[in-house]
């Protein structure tokens, strides 16, 4: 191994070598504080080495690749980590009946698992990524072990996971049976456009294990029991680093295997993009309890993805990454809120939490609402930018009924985002539910205002983003 | 450079709660525009234009607004009156609005309608110059109504909105128009291709150019969509004055001036424009004759004044009427600022009736007031600015060939223009006093007026004067040389302006005969059929109230249970029985979840294994 793939391979080994670092800390003495720091910091110089690391594509042994692609989506869940890190201070600080130091061993591995998934070029590194990752988030989810949701929620995930990984193995067995290699890019020369049924089943199971974890429908059962019971760090995690991660890997995968130009897959794609859109607004529309909100709203939104993902091309990738950028901005702004929020007993993911909201905290309910337009895609904020290039991207590969779903659908998703941020501006009729007075810490007080600066500049100024997306995706081929 | 303009202007929108800095963010406002101002003339470039890209929004495809700011004469003019207004009028609130209710409300608003105005005049695409349009009308809605707790203001702000809204969106399809047939919203772009993709007097061209006058119709209270900017005097004096007289409502002059290359080839149109000035001018000039209420007076004045401006701009003199509209600001705002300071002081009396003899209460107001009087009838020859500005108009009119209907009229609106203000002026300073005014002279207040008044009287003779071989005269300046724009030095000598003068005197004296000796009788007591009609404003507000108010208010009444509305509760009742089936499926049941994901599995894989074949 080189020293250039050594310095290409330098987020990985700082993640990794944090994780170790904190367990082994850990045994001398216990210090959230500190370990928070560990982990953050780690997140942070894994960031900076991305930055200063190699500028041109290199290969590290077959597995792994680090490229423009890798770099930008790499950087998007090291970011998104090193967030929820931050906001899970406060929220463990709160919850005193359980030993905190602990995640962010599981929040470091998980985002290793992760930065593995967008630098995968192999179906062997592909599913130790995604099995790190999920490993992971195994714990994550129960890690409040004493609340019996929690458990219920970690092994209905372990169950599910577990089973749809085993499809996906076996998806990958089978194309390896025709090919002889597990290497995507040779894999697919080897195929070349040509396909048997055996491995047309293979690849249609590894979509449907990629599927699975981003919750397409018909594989989004599990999406809302599990944010539900999830604490809701865990939940902001899951839907933003695991689903970037993995839509990472869909769109090399894809491009390796030109995915989208293949007339069976591009249908039954699409029939579980117009099927995902409008089962994820349809679930959230009368749902009163945020976590399951947003578990349903990031269906859709993997929904909407997959329109420009079928779209293809430079401006279908650039509106992928864009997209994603913008929407995991947007949702871990909304989790922030609720994290903040959440008390010693419960999160705050009620409805009746929320009445209220602008008197008690005025600015919180504004970046809450203003968070939530996003979602539903306003303009002059990030996801109204975001959903206008998935539509120039749909529209740019006459993708009508795609289009037309993705409008039909997010006009639904008006009303359960607005529902939320009537409650926020409404009278409380009754005392709230929870103590108005919840210290803010000041760390998510900071994380919260980088958020919202961040969705401000990409709804007004997203001239710089696009630009360095286009560059990454270029080089993503 | 332009850029920093902007960023002074939204520094003003954000810090708004303290009202010094209201005031001071615009004076910061109007000292980077004189700066501005002197840079443009230290370095004037080539061909005229700075422009200053700020960022490009979103680009897809073709589609790719660009947030730039554009700095020619034009705007140059436009953005040094409108900061210089801006500025002595919030000076002059800082203490008139000091015992209202929301002083920091009314400061937030105003700089938000200053930076809105400034993005306006400053933008390079029609996008823009739409956000900050729509801005400043927001602005205008949101200052009429501040007094809210009077029903009447609130209904006043929103006929103002309703009506300038109907303008907007014939200007919004205008725009869209335009994108779609020449593929830009660049101004500049605009004026480049439509006259070499469109012959002059093409459907296209004829269209585009009638909707953004719809526009600047509505936006400028020019006819048929006048009525809303009387009332709109509900709002505070300094309101009207910067916002309903000095800036806003001339923006449809602005964007006639900016879009010329566009009207030039639409002579049709332009003819409307110059109808349109017309009969909105005498209709507005003879309303004002009957008015009791000061500001109302002020009102359909400034209707009338901005007729003159679109006369002008019919002709495709629109350098005339840029100079027009910069002495009309200054000019009106002065007038209303005075007004407000005699409203004030009688404790909020407004009508002229109930005046009387304020000469001998209020000196400064009385001189300030007739300075500004003086400049609106064009009575002195040359030296006051709204005769310098005027009689440009008049003679460019009698320049144009068949102008001399229009010349007509215009000499006519002349007659009456100083007939109802000196009427107002003899109604309101001379004669026996009736009310006892509160005498007190509060600095920011008298500040304004006296610059106001200084330049309103001698803006004229500054800018005969001021003409050599540098600066050609703001005519020339704003539109270069084009063949429309004589020397404006002839334009003031010329017997028409002799003619005008005449007329302004013929209008003083029937004034004096009327007002100054002999006091009618108040309100009520003997008006005749005539005078109720003009006092009405020619009672478009009644046919409106027949013809689009009542008929709208009976469909509502008949289809209350509305038919149209329970289609769409069909779809939500639809959308909401489909959530309930999907809801169904969240059991929570791990058992039944797996069985949905090998199901969906079996689907997958059987579809494509079907398309395969299918496809093959």
């Amino acid at each position: 191994m080189t020293l250039e793939q050594i310095r290409a391979l330098l987020p990985l080994i700082i993640l990794v070598g944090a994780a170790v670092a904190i367990m082994l800390g850990l045994a001398v003495r216990r210090n959230h504080a500190f370990t928070v720091a560990v982990a953050v910091g780690s997140l942070a110089a894994a960031i900076l080495s991305l930055a200063l690391g190699p500028t041109v594509a290199t290969p590290i042994t077959p597995l792994l690749r680090l490229d423009g692609f890798s770099v930008f989506f790499s950087g998007l869940i090291l970011a998104a980590s090193l967030f929820v890190a931050v906001l899970s201070h406060g929220y463990w600080n709160r919850r005193r009946t359980v030993i905190s130091e602990e995640f962010y061993i599981l929040l470091l591995l998980a985002a290793a698992g992760s930065v593995t998934l967008t630098m995968a070029v192999h179906f062997a590194s592909f599913f130790l990524g995604l099995e790190i990752l999920s490993g992971s988030l195994y714990a994550m989810i129960a890690y409040e072990r004493d609340r019996q949701a929690a458990v219920e929620a970690g092994i209905k995930y372990l169950v599910l996971a577990g089973g749809s990984s085993a499809v996906l193995l076996f998806g990958m067995a089978l194309v390896y049976a025709r090919t002889g290699t597990l290497d995507m890019a040779a894999a697919a020369a080897k195929l070349a456009g040509a396909l048997d049924v055996l491995t047309l089943a293979g690849v249609a199971m590894i979509l449907v294990g990629i599927g699975f974890k981003l919750a397409l429908a018909p594989f989004h059962l599990w999406a809302a029991d599990v944010y539900e019971g999830a604490p809701a760090p865990t939940a902001a995690y899951a839907a933003t680093v695991s689903k970037g991660a993995i839509f990472a890997l869909l769109v090399r995968l894809a491009a390796a295997m030109d995915i989208q130009s293949n007339p069976p897959f591009q249908a039954t794609l699409a029939a579980a993009a117009v099927i995902t859109m409008f089962a994820g607004n349809l679930l959230a529309l009368r749902q009163s309890n945020l976590k399951r909100l947003l578990a349903y709203s990031s269906i859709a939104h993997m929904g909407y993805l997959l329109v420009a993902f079928l779209a293809a091309g430079t401006l279908g990738r650039t509106a992928v990454g864009f997209y994603l950028a913008a929407y995991i901005i947007t949702t871990l702004g909304v989790f922030a809120v609720m994290i903040v929020l959440s008390g010693t007993e419960r999160d705050a993911d009620r409805l009746e939490d929320y009445i209220g909201l602008s008197r008690a905290h005025p600015l919180l309910a504004a970046v809450f609402a203003g968070m939530l337009l996003s979602l539903a895609g306003l303009p002059l904020t990030a996801g109204f930018v975001g959903k206008f290039y998935l539509l120039a991207a749909g529209v740019g590969a006459h993708l009508w009924v795609l289009v037309a779903a993705l409008v039909i659908s997010s006009t639904i998703s008006l009303f359960y985002y607005l529902r939320f941020i009537a409650a926020a501006y409404a009278q409380p009729a009754a005392p709230p539910a929870l103590p108005a007075a919840v210290a803010m810490p000041r760390l998510a007080r900071l994380a919260i205002a980088v958020l919202v600066i961040l969705l401000l500049w990409l709804g007004v100024y997203p001239a710089a983003v696009i630009r360095a997306i286009q560059e990454a995706v270029a080089i993503g081929r | 450079m332009a850029g920093f303009v902007a960023l002074v202007a939204g520094r003003a929108l954000s810090k708004r709660l303290v009202a010094w800095i209201g005031v001071g963010s615009v004076a910061a406002s109007m000292v980077v525009t004189l700066l501005v101002a002197a840079g443009y003339f230290a370095h004037r470039p080539p061909n005229g234009v700075y422009s200053q890209t700020l960022w490009t929004w979103i680009r897809i495809g073709d589609f790719a607004p660009v947030i730039g700011l554009h700095l020619d004469a034009l705007s140059l003019v436009m953005i040094v009156v409108v900061t210089v207004v801006a500025f002595l009028i919030h000076l002059f609130s800082s203490t008139h609005m000091e015992n209202e209710e929301g002083y920091g409300r009314f400061f937030a608003y105003m700089n938000l309608f200053v930076s809105s105005m400034l993005i306006l005049v400053l933008a390079d695409n029609l996008l823009l110059l739409y956000l900050g349009w729509e801005g400043v009308g927001l602005c205008s809605y949101l200052l009429i109504g501040f007094w809210y707790r009077i029903p009447a203001n609130g209904h006043a702000a929103m006929k103002a909105f309703i009506i300038t809204r109907v303008g907007d969106a014939a200007m919004a399809v205008g725009l869209f128009l335009i994108f779609w047939s020449l593929g830009t919203l660049d101004i500049s772009q605009i004026s480049q291709r439509a006259p070499q993709q469109w012959p002059a007097g093409c459907g296209l061209a004829v269209a585009a150019a009638a909707l953004l006058l719809g526009g600047a119709v509505g936006k400028s209270a020019q006819l048929p969509l006048q009525t809303w900017l009387p009332d709109a005097m509900a709002g505070p004096s300094p309101v009207s004055a910067l916002i309903h007289a000095a800036t806003m409502v001339t923006a449809g002059v602005y964007l006639i001036a900016r879009m010329n290359a566009l009207f030039a080839l639409a002579p049709v149109v332009q003819g409307v424009i110059v109808v349109i000035g017309a009969a909105t001018m005498l209709l507005a000039a003879f309303s004002a004759l009957a008015q009791h209420d000061i500001k109302r007076v002020l009102a359909y004045s400034t209707i009338s004044q901005i007729g003159y401006m679109f006369m002008a701009l019919g002709i495709g003199a629109w350098g005339a009427a840029i100079l027009h509209f910069a002495s009309h600001a200054f000019f009106k705002a002065l007038l209303f600022l005075a007004a407000g300071v005699v409203i004030q002081r009688l404790g909020d009396e407004h009508d002229m009736f109930r005046m009387g003899g304020l000469r001998k209460q209020l000196p400064l107001v009385f001189w300030t007031f007739l300075a500004g009087a003086l400049s609106l009838s064009a009575a002195l020859p040359i030296l006051t600015a709204g005769s310098y500005s005027k009689d440009t108009i008049l003679t460019l009119l009698h320049a144009v060939p068949g102008g001399k209907t229009a010349l007509a009229a215009g000499l006519l609106g002349v007659i009456v223009t100083s007939i109802y203000t000196f009427r107002m002026v003899f109604l309101t300073f001379f004669g026996p006093a009736k009310m006892q005014a509160e005498r007190t002279n509060r600095l920011p207040e008298s500040i304004p007026l006296v610059l106001l008044a200084l330049v309103a009287a001698f803006g004229g003779v500054a800018g005969l004067a001021g003409q050599n071989a540098n600066w050609p005269g703001l005519v020339q300046f704003v539109q270069g040389g084009s063949s429309v724009a004589p020397a404006a030095g002839e334009a003031a000598i010329s017997h028409v302006a002799l003619g005008a003068i005449a007329a302004s005197w013929l209008g003083l004296a029937i004034a004096a005969a009327l007002y100054l000796r002999r006091r009618p009788a108040p309100a009520g007591e003997t008006e005749s059929a005539l005078h109720r009609l003009l006092a009405a404003g020619w009672g478009f507000d009644a046919l409106y109230d027949r013809l689009f108010v009542r008929p709208w208010l009976w469909i509502a009444r008949v289809n209350r249970s509305d038919i149209v509305d329970s289609f769409y509760e069909a779809i939500g009742q639809a959308t909401v029985a489909l959530h309930g089936m999907m809801s169904g499926s969240q059991t929570g049941r791990t058992r039944q979840y797996a069985t949905g994901v090998a199901l969906g599995t079996i689907l997958f894989i059987a579809l494509m294994v079907l398309l395969r074949f299918w496809h093959s």
